[in-house]
């Protein structure tokens, strides 16, 4: 039996959550999320490693429309996070709406009833729009090493941890120094014998402010009875956060500065020259995410810490090999090597009006108009898909501009009546053109580092919105029918 | 020498005597009229503008003029300054619509000619500006000028704590106070004379004859041009909009992303809020 709804929203994490309860408090009811997973919650209910946080300050890091005063620390823990979304699905009444254990498994447009078709483990639904909330960060990504399937210890993905795997006084590997790794890292360094870090490339480190990580009870108060402070310390991060933009596209005094501070912090944190030179980076400063400092440094000084400064190469039993030639007995590989963005999975699932999917469609890498729509499939808005990362800024921010788009859309729709509404290619294109002129000279691209954010087929920024957050927002949270062919009813 | 933007332009051009420098990047064909960028006292391009200066040139012409001293001790008066823009636009945009935006005492500048030249600037924005030096303002200067030379590590703090907004400077480490801002631009003898240019600002005639599209940029927190001075801007200036930022005087260093966006936003779009308009600020 095919239930039929408005709007079916394909994932229940950050975007799917927000657009749920956004859509709720409008009175709107013909809608659900399915959500493949146990539970709500997205990156936040996956990643359960041990040290998982928010590198985004956490006031920033939350729906402008549900502030929570009682974060207990600027970079707020993962499970907190995890729970900040279930609760505001509770709270806000969407779980009625939510399917969990409801995996998309196709999902096509019909052109004669100018309808969604979405099929899933669970049951089918037939909606007017669908919105894709399935995140930059859901599809853990493994590297394929020779050997791997053989390795005689246990292995996991930090998205995937294996909590049933002790750690104390075991070898254990950790493939990666991107945003969980660094994060794990000191943890691991506590409980087990040894460990090995299987370094590519070194991250930078943004410097650590000497302000107290965590809030007090009477700061927590203080929020809770005055929300205006909640605000205006949310402002302040988010016009911090935005003054680092300048440096991604290269100014050349920021772009110093940056770099500067950065390099200055690693000197005062790693006083073994040997070290020090292994985990200074070799490329621009922004090319890959800048990381929260916490203590991966002090961890990596630790005599339980080797630093492996090449890539995990092949597997022989236990031992594995790196790329410079060295090889470790280890009883544990964690692989913290991140997840697929630039092809993302659902767009394998998705069929448009000529009955190819949205990864044919995107065969040369992610594009868009708007960052939310693209020719021909109709009706469909694509959140966090192509150009909406951020490196500076907070994703959430980015989210709630794509939601109020999508308002916009369903208020268009409703009040003139068209069958549907299709990107035009000629919007497409602009908008793709525009946005590659953004991104020419920027660091990601000619910063000398391989990063998620470029496509490895085009080599063009797909997954990174290449301005200002604040622009984002200024052009892409109002839908504009000029972009789109809008289809009268029959 | 300067790490003020990839691509730029640079000159120095002689105004009676004074050598004025000069800078201009971004494309200089384009949909919107280059806009001319003003400093405050004790400031440059270099120093104010470092953040604006090359964010604008993404998407439009920036052209800026580095105020210098007209020879002589002389008493500095704004048509001075003036001059030196005037010269520097006839020279960088010798025809068509400019925008001028000023900072502080460059929004005193930026007005005046704007008065004066209404039939080349179409787009106008005032940040921290104000009409009529007052007795607030006097004060203050008086204990500065006191301390610049009697004691001049107080003047130094006194400094701060004028040009910086409370919640600003209540978050920071002395540490981090010592790098927000660099030291003033000038010569002391030009710094004077423009500390005395302050106490005399009277452009009450200038404002009412402004034709431009205006936006008026307050500081929630400044001291040193307290808002009510962009509130009597944005009374007396026909064709303009209001918005407040929460900074104090030195916005360029407390807020310069916030203050960037608020004029690339204005800049694509002068009269999208009608005259009249107080603009709410982003709230993220």
């Amino acid at each position: 039996m095919t239930e039929q709804v408005e709007v079916v929203v394909i994932g229940a994490g950050f975007a799917g959550i927000g657009l749920g309860i956004r859509l709720k408090r409008r009175g709107f009811d013909s809608f659900v999320v399915l959500e493949r997973a146990h539970d709500v919650g997205g990156t936040w209910r996956d990643n359960t490693y041990p040290g998982v946080a928010c590198d985004v300050p956490a006031h920033l890091y939350s729906y402008s429309f549900r502030l929570n005063p009682n974060w207990s620390a600027v970079q707020a823990p993962g499970a907190e996070i995890w729970q900040y979304l279930r609760d505001g699905v509770r709270e806000e009444g969407v779980t009625e709406h939510v399917r969990l254990n409801t995996e998309v498994t196709a999902a096509r447009w019909d052109e004669s009833s100018a309808r969604w078709q979405v099929e899933t483990s669970n049951g089918s639904w037939s909606a007017k729009f669908v919105v894709t909330a399935c995140g930059h960060l859901s599809d853990t990504r493994l590297p394929d090493i020779e050997g791997l399937d053989a390795f005689a210890g246990e292995l996991f993905h930090t998205a995937r941890w294996n909590h049933g795997v002790p750690l104390e006084g075991k070898r254990v590997g950790l493939v990666g120094t991107g945003a969980s790794a660094v994060q794990v890292l000191p943890e691991l360094q506590r409980v087990a014998a040894e460990v090995v870090v299987f370094q590519r490339s070194a991250p930078y480190f943004f410097v650590p402010s000497g302000r107290r990580p965590e809030f007090s009870a009477a700061q927590k108060r203080l929020f809770a009875r005055y929300p205006a402070a909640m605000r205006e310390l949310r402002s302040e991060v988010f016009w911090y956060s935005e003054g680092n933009f300048p440096a991604r596209v290269r100014v050349p005094a920021l772009l110093e500065r940056a770099r500067n501070a950065s390099l200055r912090y690693l000197e005062s944190a790693v006083t073994d020259p040997e070290l020090r030179a292994k985990l200074t980076p070799d490329y621009e400063i922004g090319c890959k995410r800048i990381l929260g400092p916490g203590r991966y440094y002090a961890s990596m000084v630790q005599d339980n810490v080797t630093l492996e400064a090449s890539a995990l190469s092949r597997i022989e039993g236990s031992t594995a090999h790196s790329a410079g030639g060295a090889a470790f007995d280890l009883d544990v590989l964690v692989f913290a090597t991140g997840f697929d963005a630039t092809e993302p999975r659902f767009a394998t699932l998705i069929r448009g009006r000529d009955g190819s999917t949205l990864a044919e469609s995107w065969s040369d890498g992610m594009k868009s108009t708007a960052s939310i729509s693209t020719p021909g499939f109709p009706n469909l808005f694509i959140t966090n898909g192509a150009n909406t990362s951020l490196g500076h800024n907070s994703s959430v921010y980015i989210i709630e501009s794509q939601i109020d788009y999508i308002l916009s859309a369903l208020d268009y729709v409703d009040a003139t009546g068209v069958a549907f509404v299709e990107a035009t290619p000629e919007g497409e294109h602009a908008y793709v053109d525009d946005l590659a002129r953004r991104s020419e000279g920027s660091v990601w691209l000619s910063g000398g580092c391989h990063n998620w954010y470029v496509d490895p087929r085009t080599q063009t920024l797909t997954v990174t919105w290449p301005d200002f957050a604040y622009q984002f927002r200024e052009e892409n949270s109002r839908f504009d029918p000029a972009s789109y062919h809008l289809a009268t009813r029959e | 020498m300067t790490a003020l933007a990839r691509e730029l332009d640079q000159g120095v051009i002689d105004v009676g005597g004074a050598s004025v420098r000069w800078f201009a990047a971004g494309a200089t064909s384009g949909p919107l009229p280059p806009v001319v960028l003003i400093h405050g006292t004790g400031g440059s391009t270099e120093g104010h503008f470092s953040f604006v200066f090359p964010m604008l040139a993404r998407t439009q012409r920036v052209i800026s003029v580095d105020l210098a001293p007209p020879p002589g001790n002389a008493e500095l008066t704004v048509d001075d300054l003036e001059r030196q823009v005037a010269a520097v636009v006839d020279r960088e945009a010798p025809t068509g619509p400019v925008s001028v935006l000023g900072y502080s005492l460059g929004a005193v500048v930026a007005a005046s000619y704007a008065a004066h030249h209404a039939d080349r600037v179409q787009n106008l924005v005032l940040v921290a500006g104000w009409i009529t030096t007052d007795t607030q303002q006097l004060l203050r200067q008086d204990v500065q000028q006191q301390l610049r030379g009697g004691d001049p590590v107080a003047f130094k703090k006194l400094s701060l704590l004028l040009a910086f907004g409370v919640p600003f400077l209540a978050k920071r480490s002395f540490d981090e106070l010592a790098t927000v801002a660099p030291p003033p631009s000038g010569t002391p003898e030009f710094l004077a004379r423009l500390a005395s240019l302050n106490r005399r600002i009277d452009i009450a005639d200038e404002v009412a004859a402004i034709r431009a599209v205006t936006l008026v940029i307050g500081c929630t927190h400044d001291l040193m041009v307290p808002r009510h001075h962009s509130l009597a801007l944005f009374g007396a200036i026909e064709d303009a909009r209001y918005l407040e930022l929460s900074s104090g005087h030195a916005l360029v260093f407390e807020r310069p992303a916030e203050l960037h966006l608020a004029v690339r936003t204005f800049l694509s779009q002068p009269s999208r809020h009608p005259a009249g308009t107080v603009i709410p600020a982003e709230q993220p």
